[in-house]
């Protein structure tokens, strides 16, 4: 059993059109100071589950069926005041992206990271701010910012600021969601090397969610690749990214290109990702499967434990 | 320092616009206004010419308009003077205004706190409670009385409160009108508090009119406010649900809320006309509207002129709060 597993989570959303299937029976481990990866185009349930495991979904949105434990406990069962306290930023923290507006516009940053300390911990206003001071010390923004509001700031250090927030309580995950899009490749590499060396320095484990296979090779040891609100593909990430079975994983790695491999055509994957409100029957990966079968349409593939390795396949033709 | 500047700026413009609004306070009255010559409403058809002159003397409206009236209206607004009114003999408008004011402040000042004071945080919490019973119960509520004629309201409460309170219980909870008992209490306690049981019945009916309004700018505020990413932020964090929504949702729609407030203050001073002349409560309304009918124009220009010199300051204070509120805005920088 690992840090966090989620088993089987499936996630739905009342709409006024019916029931968005946005989660669908999914499973991953995240170990101790262990990096995942989350990996799928938009849409496809990766900030859903993130929102299921930090019980956050709006209020339309629900946990039909499946558990997810943190340390042995299952967090959905859990008291949600009991939850709010010793969970929440204590134990899993986000790292939100910061081109939105994750930080709030009116509260100085250093009042937003003692904030989340002093929710959690006993101390004095002074020492909470003091600690943020070293956060950002730490993420390499400078104590001095403490005083800054987030309209003063770059998109980098906005974003390296939402990074030494999520650090603020010691826990002991966290969920990256997108936590280098809208910066520029120098930023970005910059971000993901703070990121990086901290998760590693402080031994977290971390669940890093992003449309971009290339930020997640760089920052994780294993990976799930999503489709329509369900993992096709999951395992190590050097396994997967050499010899991947799904076909989605190998249209998926085929559109990006490679600077160091020969010059190549991108391919791409023709057609759309299906409406989750009423997803195709069978492999949701199905009616754009360059491989599909009579039974893609027919039967959900199960997930497959390849023998001897840390790699699990939901494809009919790998049986 | 840019802020000197641009408050500089900001009175200079405020002054033009100023300028603007007591010309066209004079021009509206004098010229256009169909009793432009208040004397012809007094004068019966029997009555000598020479009567009619008298008055005209009297009031000042033999002068020629321009430029000697103006000049002269002008000039008393300069050294803050409002004139006298037309009337025999004719009263400086200063301290019969003061008590007409007083008596309005007193309404309809209680009218505003109580109405920011019960609209906005019941709007907050229907708007943290969006689609619940709470959010239906109090909207609902809040937009049927808004709803209402202010006068059915209030007639409904003279008739229960003052008169079948009496019939049916012998105790008469609040007085038919006026603004404290006749003679007066010497005590001043007890003056208070008798001016308080006679202010309560319009001051009640005014909140209920209106505090159905503020409550839902308020509620949809939060909605939005609360759809903002760092309300998820601030959720993850751990926040309990009430710091979530004071801390972090209100606080971010403090800033429209204090122009709001801000705006509503210069109404203060024009009177509540209906709810004055039913409560017999004897304000600025129920002056204004008397002057209105009878061309007693200075009486009216007095009271637009404060409203709008009121408008003036409210605009340039809400600015201010605005630059104190929002850290991104700074006064007096432009981008």
């Amino acid at each position: 059993m690992g840090l966090l597993d989620v088993e089987n989570l499936t996630t739905y959303f009342d709409i006024l059109r019916g029931e968005v299937k946005a989660v669908e029976n999914i499973s991953f481990t995240v170990e101790k100071g262990d990096a995942f990866g989350l990996a799928g185009e938009s849409g496809c349930g990766k900030t859903t589950t993130a929102l299921s495991i930090l019980r956050l979904l709006p209020q339309n949105g629900k946990v039909i069926s499946g558990e997810i434990h943190f340390e042995g406990k299952n967090l959905l069962e859990m008291n949600p005041e009991k939850y709010r306290k010793d969970i929440r930023w204590k134990k899993i923290s986000v790292i939100f992206q910061g081109a939105m507006n994750s930080l709030n516009p009116v509260m100085t940053v250093g009042q937003q990271i003692s904030e989340a300390i002093l929710t959690h911990e006993n101390l004095s206003k002074e020492e909470a701010l003091d600690r943020a001071g070293k956060l950002l010390d730490l993420v390499g923004i400078g104590s001095e910012r403490v005083e800054r509001y987030a309209h003063e700031l770059s998109g980098g250090m906005r974003q390296r600021a939402i990074i030494a927030m999520a650090l603020s309580s010691n826990p002991s995950f966290i969920i990256a969601d997108e936590p280098t899009t809208a910066l520029d490749v120098i930023i970005e590499a910059q971000v993901l090397k703070v990121i990086k060396d901290l998760q590693k320095k402080l031994n977290i484990a971390m669940a890093v969610i992003s449309h971009d296979l290339s930020m997640i090779a760089e920052t994780c040891d294993r990976i799930g690749i999503m489709y329509a609100g369900k993992i096709v593909e999951r395992g190590d990430i050097a396994r997967i990214y050499k010899e991947p079975f799904h076909p989605y994983t190998k249209l998926l790695l085929g559109a990006f290109p490679s600077i160091l491999g020969p010059i190549a055509k991108l391919s791409r994957i023709s057609g759309f990702p299906p409406d989750l409100l009423s997803p195709p029957p069978g492999c949701r990966f199905h009616p754009r499967c360059p491989y599909a079968m009579d039974k893609c349409g027919k039967e959900d593939p199960q997930s497959i434990h390849i023998k001897g390795e840390d790699h699990f396949v939901a494809c009919h033709l790998v049986e | 320092m840019m802020l000197r500047g641009y408050l500089l700026r900001r009175i200079l413009t405020s002054i033009f616009i100023l300028w603007v609004v007591i010309t066209l306070n004079f021009v509206i009255f004098r010229v256009i206004h169909p009793v432009g010559d208040p004397s012809q409403l007094i004068i019966q058809p029997g009555f000598p010419p020479e009567a009619r002159e008298m008055l005209r003397e009297i009031w000042g409206l033999n002068q020629p308009l321009f430029p000697d009236q103006y000049g002269k209206y002008i000039l008393n607004l300069l050294t803050w003077q409002y004139g006298y009114t037309f009337s025999t003999p004719p009263r400086p408008i200063g301290p019969e205004m003061a008590w007409r004011l007083r008596n309005t402040l007193i309404l309809l000042g209680m009218g505003l706190i109580g109405t920011v004071a019960i609209g906005l945080p019941l709007g907050v919490l229907a708007g943290s409670r969006r689609g619940k019973k709470t959010d239906v119960l109090v909207m609902g509520a809040g937009l049927l009385t808004w709803g209402l004629p202010s006068f059915f309201l209030q007639l409904l409460f003279l008739l229960f409160f003052a008169y079948y309170s009496n019939v049916w219980f012998g105790f008469q909870l609040m007085p038919f009108g006026g603004v404290m008992s006749y003679p007066p209490p010497k005590n001043p306690i007890i003056l208070v508090g008798d001016v308080l049981q006679h202010a309560a019945g319009p001051v009640i009916t005014l909140i209920l009119i209106s505090f159905g309004s503020w409550a839902l700018y308020a509620r949809n505020m939060i909605i939005d406010a609360l759809t903002e990413d760092f309300i998820v932020t601030a959720k993850a964090k751990g926040l309990r649900e009430r710091d979530v929504l004071y801390k972090h949702a209100f606080r971010s729609i403090l800033p429209p809320i204090a122009t709001m407030i801000a705006m509503a203050i210069p109404g203060l001073v024009t009177g509540a006309i209906i709810t004055e002349s039913i409560f017999n409560w004897p304000g600025i309304g129920q002056w204004y509207i008397a002057a209105l009918n009878t061309g007693n124009h200075p009486v009216t220009q007095a009271v637009l002129f404060n409203f709008a010199f009121l408008m003036i300051i409210a605009n340039l204070l809400s600015d201010v709060l605005y630059g104190l509120l929002d850290p991104r805005i700074k006064v007096g920088v432009r981008r």
